[in-house]
């Protein structure tokens, strides 16, 4: 089993709500909860997030695309956070999930160092490094039904901008919207082999202008209330 | 890089400890062999081997305070089948009580057969130890700065150095000239300088830096079809937001900025009382305690200045999805 997230760059709207519910379910959770928080109510508050999501804008004016970038553990094949853990807490199940035993880290940061997508966070207060359990505790829970049993950052998804499966059945959902998407790993030139795969956003669409076309008719004061009318007509009569 | 200082501390101090003894305990199988001459007195080489062991211990003991959770160090010996830091441990370990017996050969005079013999395990496992501790760093492919064979040559000359720099103050300080050793120790300053530079002029070149672009690979997809006729845009990318409103984990570990006059102060500390002091007291050669002790404390400052740069300039691909442009 290659169990891992799809996340589509073309719909995720950047709500948020993934992170949100990640830490809901997750800082209740037994795996690895609680993720603490550092002066939450204060000027400078911090704390441990599985999942963050980030915007960048891409390209150059007219053709620039904001792309909303959510970020959690990639689960990677090759993962090298499991490899330099000197304790051992940190380890690779038979399904692909990658998690830290908070019986047995000691707080030494160096799988953070060897992550390259932060994906490990240091909680100050247990003195563990927490990260993404992929939900292990949901998405094997044969008392949840079927629907249930995936990520909360996945469910919470709004735009189903994120989708959860296994990648070794070429058959499974994310297998195929990968394939079809082209979905990509981040940094693969690192060589960790990382499951979770990235939609690219699809291109911008080139609106062709025309210099000669004539400027659209200025819009009379009558007319502009004339349409709000209409506009107040259309809610109230629904 | 967060400069972290327990790690400071622990890699400069242990460093010259172990670059030390492997000096010692190479001389001493030079010695045993006959291809050196013995100028030194035995007790001499007692207390610098003592003080080298001492360097290593307290090394050790800082590299703890680091850790966020150190009721479970003693896990750090179980995963030395992947892990540098584990590998570190074990060897550290065996080097300790190795490296102990051995500096007590020198205090009550053991048979020197059998005190070359140890010297041996001595100088392998002081070597080990070295390679292991800036394997920690080299092995880390996120951060390219750290990611290069450089790394370990520069610990391993550096150890060297300034180990060496402690034998020759222990001699001097007792009204030596210690000229062997002095000569040793300014050779290997010298080798090790020039291992620092090559290791700047690496990481200045940005051979094998990471775009912002690539960390989001932007080249998968958002390019507009070049059929409508527009000049390819531009496919930079810059961050909007990145999602919270103050400081985490990841932006105090690793994103970390360095004011540029600021760097300039602490590389000149790191040249002029790394490397120059002690080069220019090897050079006058004072036999005197009070030069011996002062050129060791230069050193020790301008070493940990070399490697708090060392932990500054380093750029982990975590700063790129933080709006960085390049590592």
């Amino acid at each position: 089993m290659k169990l891992g997230l799809v996340i589509d760059l073309d719909t995720c709207v950047g709500c948020h709500a993934c992170a949100t519910a990640c830490k809901e379910w997750n800082g209740a959770s037994a795996i690895s909860g609680p993720l603490a928080d550092l002066e939450p109510y204060g000027a400078d508050p911090s704390g441990v997030w599985f999942n963050r999501v980030r915007h960048y804008e891409v390209g150059a004016f007219p053709a620039t695309k904001t792309i909303n970038f959510p970020m959690s553990c990639l689960h990677c094949e090759d993962a090298a956070c499991v490899t330099v853990c000197p304790t051992g807490a940190s380890y690779k199940r038979a399904d692909g999930i990658v998690l830290v035993d908070q019986d047995k880290c000691m707080g030494c940061n160096l799988c953070a160092w060897a992550c390259p997508y932060g994906a490990r966070e240091l909680d100050e207060v247990s003195g563990c490094m927490k990260k993404c359990t992929l939900c292990v505790d949901r998405v094997h829970d044969e008392r949840l039904p079927e629907e249930e049993r995936q990520p909360a950052c996945v469910l919470a998804c709004p735009t189903h901008a994120r989708h959860f499966g296994d990648f070794d059945d070429p058959q499974s959902k994310v297998s195929q919207l990968s394939a079809a998407r082209g979905g990509f790993g981040l940094l693969d030139e690192l060589g960790y082999k990382p499951v979770n795969r990235y939609l690219p956003p699809r291109a911008v669409p080139v609106v062709a202008m025309d210099p000669a076309a004539p400027a659209a008719a200025p819009i009379t004061p009558l007319a502009a209330l004339s349409r709000l009318m209409a506009r107040a007509r259309d809610a109230l009569s629904r | 890089m967060n400069p972290a200082f327990s790690v400071l501390f622990f890699t400069v101090l242990s460093g010259a400890g172990l670059g030390a003894l492997a000096l010692i305990a190479l001389f001493d199988i030079g010695a045993a062999a006959g291809v050196v001459a013995v100028l030194m007195p035995p007790r001499l080489i007692a207390l610098a081997a003592t003080i080298a062991w001492l360097l290593v211990a307290a090394g050790l003991c800082s590299s703890a305070l680091h850790l966020a959770n150190p009721k479970n160090a003693w896990r750090a010996w179980s995963q030395w089948r992947t892990s540098w830091l584990s590998r570190e441990a074990v060897v550290s370990l065996a080097f300790m009580p190795a490296a102990a017996i051995y500096v007590a050969c020198w205090w009550w005079d053991a048979p020197p057969a059998a005190r070359a013999a140890l010297a041996v395990v001595v100088l392998l496992l002081a070597w080990t130890t070295l390679f292991c501790t800036a394997m920690i760093y080299a092995s880390l492919k996120p951060i390219r700065q750290w990611h290069t064979r450089r790394v370990p040559l520069n610990f391993l000359l550096l150890g060297h150095a300034s180990g060496a720099l402690v034998v020759v103050a222990v001699l001097r300080g007792h009204g030596l000239a210690a000229s062997h050793w002095a000569l040793l120790a300014m050779a290997l300053f010298v080798v090790a300088a020039i291992g620092k530079l090559e290791y700047w002029r690496y990481v200045r070149s940005g051979q094998r830096a990471v775009t912002l672009e690539q960390a989001l690979g932007v080249a998968h997809g958002v390019r507009p079809p070049a059929a409508a006729g527009t000049p390819p845009s531009i496919m930079a990318a810059r961050l909007l937001d990145a999602g919270h409103s103050r400081g985490t984990f990841l932006t105090r570990e690793f994103v970390n900025h360095v004011a540029a006059r600021r760097r300039m102060w602490v590389l000149a500390m790191a040249w002029g009382c790394g490397f120059l002091l002690p080069m220019i007291w090897l050079a006058v050669g004072l036999a005197l305690w009070q030069g011996a002790l002062l050129a060791c404390v230069a050193c020790a400052a301008g070493l940990l200045a070399e490697r708090w740069l060392f932990f500054a300039d380093a750029r982990h691909t975590v700063r790129l999805y933080h709006g960085e442009r390049t590592t």
